[in-house]
């Protein structure tokens, strides 16, 4: 990045100044393009900081933490020619270890061999365009320990609505990650067990943002909060671009799409008989005002 | 396809039949999505590709001869939550 030094000359102050107000209110990055405004997330609790890397992918972004051995968040920009142009999944994919970070800081597969868990996409594979995106996607860079019946489940249902959103918006800006609420945490291998995963949506065409909060097991119950109070709860500021009154008013989210429709994509000759409606599946409930009330007291104490 | 996916034999592989996504493991195999087998000859040849799937599964553990009544899993640990 270009920056110029300043002199404490009157004009040159100013000048400066006017270049600091300028400068994005992201963290640096080497992939802006997968970043809402150009601005990558900020981590705000320090503790989130250490061991942290970003990795750029071709379709995606991750902040990695060696300290969770998985993604804090991982970035996508979903488009409508993307998702349309998304080829069919490859018939062959591969899990693996994701060898650009240091080995004492990224996930093994036997940190998650015979644990139960699931590997977790955050960005999802069927998001990406081409064969070589969808192959980037399952690096453990982008995984993160999901109970199986939240990940075939409600997961995979927030997915598909994302990708009905992008298609009907055109295009929006997402990011996914887990968060680890409490005072304990499970531990398989090395890796930790988030108690919740979460995704963040943003339309500009809209010009609103909003999120998808979910707890880490069988639940069918998900809750949907503002961009500020999803901050508030994983510690990261996650759209820094946006002014905060787009952060701080929340977005009308449509409901996780029922398993008979999870691709995103027009309906495929089925008739109307598989069409039931996806209302009764997943339930929206508010819990997310109870997990920001037992940080605020956790973080008084 | 299915030919060379060898039943837990890794925890890396995945393969896909239809929209059925077929995940590897040492200590389970993972079928999770949705396969529709149209009455056609498309139909057929997914029926033919995840009956030679099942029959891979099913050999592989009739030839365990140690196969437990159920599957051991390692249980997560508690630990103290180094982000709080």
């Amino acid at each position: 990045m270009l920056r110029s030094t300043c002199f404490a000359l009157p004009l040159a102050l100013l000048a400066c100044l006017g270049a600091s107000l300028a400068l994005p209110a992201g963290a640096a990055t080497q992939c802006p393009q997968h970043f809402a405004a150009g601005s990558a997330p900020v981590v705000a609790n320090p503790k989130l900081q250490s061991r942290t890397q970003e990795v750029c992918f071709e379709a995606f972004a991750v902040l990695h933490s060696g300290i969770s051995r998985t993604p804090l968040y991982s970035a996508e920009h979903l488009t409508r020619a993307n998702l349309e142009a998304a080829q069919d999944l490859s018939r062959k994919d591969s899990f693996h270890p994701e060898l650009s970070l240091p080995a004492q800081d990224r996930a093994e597969l036997k940190d998650y061999a015979r644990s139960g868990y699931d590997r977790g996409h955050m960005s999802p594979n069927a998001d990406f365009a081409t064969r070589s995106a969808q192959a980037e996607s399952f690096s453990l860079a982008n995984m993160v320990p999901q109970v199986h019946a939240n990940n075939a489940g409600i997961w995979a249902g927030i997915e598909g609505a994302t990708r009905q959103l992008a298609l009907k918006e055109g295009e929006l800006y997402v990011a996914s990650g887990p968060a680890f609420i409490g005072s304990d945490i499970k531990q398989i291998g090395r890796v930790l067990v988030p108690t919740h995963v979460w995704k963040v949506l943003y339309s500009p065409r809209q010009q609103r943002a909003g999120a998808y909060v979910v707890t880490n097991d069988e639940t069918r119950e998900y809750s949907t909060l503002s961009v500020a109070d999803l901050e508030k709860m994983v510690g990261i500021q996650l759209l820094p671009g946006l002014p905060q009154k787009v952060r701080d008013a929340g977005m009308e989210l449509p409901r996780p799409v029922s398993p008979h429709d999870r691709k995103g994509k027009a309906k495929k000759g089925q008739g109307g008989q598989g069409a039931q409606p996806a209302e009764e599946e997943f339930t929206l409930k508010d819990f997310s005002r109870n997990i920001l009330d037992a940080i605020g007291r956790a973080i008084k104490h | 396809m299915t030919e060379q996916f060898k039943p837990y034999a890794n925890e890396a592989d995945v393969i896909r039949i239809g929209d059925l996504e077929i995940e590897n493991g040492v200590d389970r195999v993972t079928l999770t999505g949705d396969i529709v087998l149209t009455k056609d000859k498309a139909g057929l040849a997914l029926a033919r590709e995840l009956q030679a799937l099942v029959e891979k599964v099913t050999k592989a553990l009739e030839d365990d001869k140690a196969l437990p009544e159920v599957v051991e899993v390692k249980e997560a640990r508690a630990v103290k939550n180094p982000f709080a």
